[in-house]
């Protein structure tokens, strides 16, 4: 009995330990953004505040071009989605229904290149968008993210293809539909999940890069918010509570992703299990 | 190795219509744009990287000169730069990864255990993972602050007695660390949480009866149990935190401060874009994945030896 209780124990300190760890920091970001400035900067900080207001976050909208900085995030990010599915799509439809040499080769060697890290392709890769006048542009920002996401993206819609009967396609067709509509009404729902998962992690490929949108970006109107908010925060004296009030909106795009996405891989992986 | 990879291949559906157009040649069209993406933009500025580092080139103006290997030997000797950055990056990487798989592993034991809450605590663990790098580096920036910082009030309130500085030359190096422990530990705890539900509950319910204090059984069932998820787990993150630029970048900056953990990654990205010298930073990608490749060569020979024994 003794030594249930102290396992209990210790296993209910440890998860304290851990919302700590990882809670506080998020509700301390929180706070921060909806505290008054004197509250902020006195030396004995409080944890709890009952003068809560938006300020920090109307300063953030009306004061910099953050709006602008998040709709081109927005762009960039749903550019690369966008495209990643539809190339994604292409080559694991080739791959897992038709026969061709080379196509494991393929395959293989594109997941191969998660082998290099982007801090040793930015370089080359700088000189080639330069050359190709793609320097400050989304476009070139989108086919790097699309290029990034790629390989990931490719095998995981082959896992979810390979799980759907090719019978359903051959009844479609069969009832006249032609390939490409029976791709479109029949292969790509019912690999949902599997799109649904490429799309967020695509979008949170783009959507948190700084290395390639600093290199590749130099107008301040063109930033992604990665690089916009570093700007913003060594270009002034810091202001905590708007660069909170920052960080807390760009953490909710990847917070509702995060969310969507946990339950959909979940039920993903559960059904390729059942499959075998 | 072929079986995981190509598990079995559903017959061609070609046979349904009138063939205008030779099957296979539709796998390839279809095949084509990812192809020309991951070889247009990956594998050809890998090659080109190779290159570039065999000249000297300049990042905006039209001076290109073939020097061979001068890049290399140049780097041979520079102590201040190339070695130094060598070493921070070693001490940086093995600190980080090190504490992640500490971290990591105790969490994962942890959300493996049933409490109430478990669900909400588990995607809470995951979180520091998903958010963007430039939250984690505000976010950490003002928690760690020398003169308002939350952690260091917590922390000279209760157990330290003496001032505490995390942005100095002595300690950044320290704080880095602990930072990057906090982002990239849940990748440790999804693959661990991930085996640990796999085995099976009456290995322990066994060394129960057999005695097996809690310290016995971690020893003895989990740890035999996970070590082939931890050897893949160490490799990556290994791997990820020496090639790790934007926490660091952002974190401490280029100069002052961030000299201090100027790993390979910042020196590569100061020589291409902060002197220009995109032959040098070419230079410094290709000596990265040599080094990468190494280790990755060692690490296997290691584990395979050990598994001998």
């Amino acid at each position: 009995m003794f030594g249930y209780i102290a396992q209990r124990t210790a296993v209910y300190v440890s998860a304290g330990i851990l919302l700590l760890m990882c809670g506080f920091p998020l509700y301390w970001m929180v706070l921060t953004s909806v505290k008054p400035d004197r509250e902020i900067i006195q030396a004995i900080p409080t944890f709890f505040t009952w003068d809560a207001h938006l300020d920090a976050y109307q300063r953030l909208f009306t004061t910099t071009r953050f709006l602008t900085y998040f709709i081109n995030s927005i762009t960039v990010a749903g550019g690369a989605t966008l495209l990643t599915i539809l190339v994604a799509v292409l080559a694991a439809y080739a791959i897992t229904r038709f026969r061709f040499r080379g196509r494991e080769f393929v395959a293989r060697t594109m997941l191969f290149t998660y082998m290099f890290a982007p801090i040793m392709i930015v370089v080359p890769f700088y000189i080639m968008m330069r050359s190709a006048g793609l320097v400050n542009s989304h476009l070139g920002l989108i086919l790097s993210y699309t290029t990034f996401s790629l390989p990931f993206s490719m095998w995981m819609l082959r896992s979810f293809f390979q799980s759907i009967p090719l019978e359903l396609e051959e009844a479609a067709m069969i009832d006249g539909a032609s390939r490409p509509k029976a791709v479109a009404l029949i292969v790509v729902p019912m690999a949902l999940p599997g799109v649904i998962a490429v799309s967020i992690f695509t979008f949170i490929v783009a959507w948190n890069d700084y290395l390639f949108a600093r290199v590749l970006i130099g107008a301040d109107e063109l930033k992604t918010l990665p690089v916009g908010i570093q700007d913003l925060y060594e270009s002034t004296v810091t202001d905590w509570g708007m660069v909170m009030a920052a960080g807390v909106v760009v953490t909710i795009p990847a917070l509702v992703f995060f969310v969507a996405v946990q339950r959909y891989l979940i039920s993903g992986w559960g059904a390729g299990a059942i499959k075998g | 190795m072929t079986a995981v990879l190509a598990p079995s291949t559903p017959k061609p559906l070609g046979e349904l219509r009138p063939r205008r157009v030779p099957e296979h040649w539709w796998g390839y069209l279809l095949l084509l744009p990812a192809v020309v993406l991951v070889l247009g933009l990956v594998l050809y500025p890998v090659g080109y990287s190779f290159w570039l580092s065999l000249h000297s080139k300049h990042a905006y103006m039209p001076i290109q000169n073939w020097v061979g290997l001068d890049n290399f030997i140049f780097f041979l000797t520079d102590y201040d730069g190339f070695w130094r950055s060598l070493w921070l990056g070693t001490i940086y990487a093995f600190g980080t990864v090190t504490l992640q798989v500490i971290v990591g592993v105790a969490a994962a034991l942890v959300l493996n255990e049933t409490f109430v809450g478990r669900g909400f605590i588990r995607g809470l663990t995951l979180f520091p993972y998903m958010l963007p790098t430039i939250v984690v580096v505000i976010l950490m920036r003002w928690l760690f602050n020398d003169s308002i910082g939350v952690v260091k009030y917590l922390l000279e309130s209760t157990v330290v007695t003496r001032a505490m500085v995390w942005f100095a030359p002595e300690t950044i190096m320290l704080t880095m660390i602990l930072v990057s422990t906090w982002t990239f530990f849940p990748f440790v705890v999804i693959g661990v949480l991930a085996r640990l539900q796999t085995i099976d509950p009456e290995l322990y319910a066994a060394a129960q009866i057999d005695g097996a204090g809690a310290f016995r059984r971690f020893v003895h069932i989990t740890l035999p149990q996970i070590a082939s998820v931890l050897f893949v787990v160490v490799l990556l993150r290994f791997m990820f935190m020496f090639t790790k630029f934007d926490t660091i970048w952002l974190f401490a900056g280029a100069g002052g401060l961030g000299s201090y953990v100027r790993t390979l990654p910042i020196y590569t990205f100061i020589k291409s874009f902060g002197e220009l010298q995109v032959g040098m930073g070419a230079a410094l990608a290709v000596i990265m994945f040599a080094m990468i490749a190494a280790f990755v060569t060692i690490y296997f020979r290691l584990f395979t030896r050990s598994e001998e024994m």
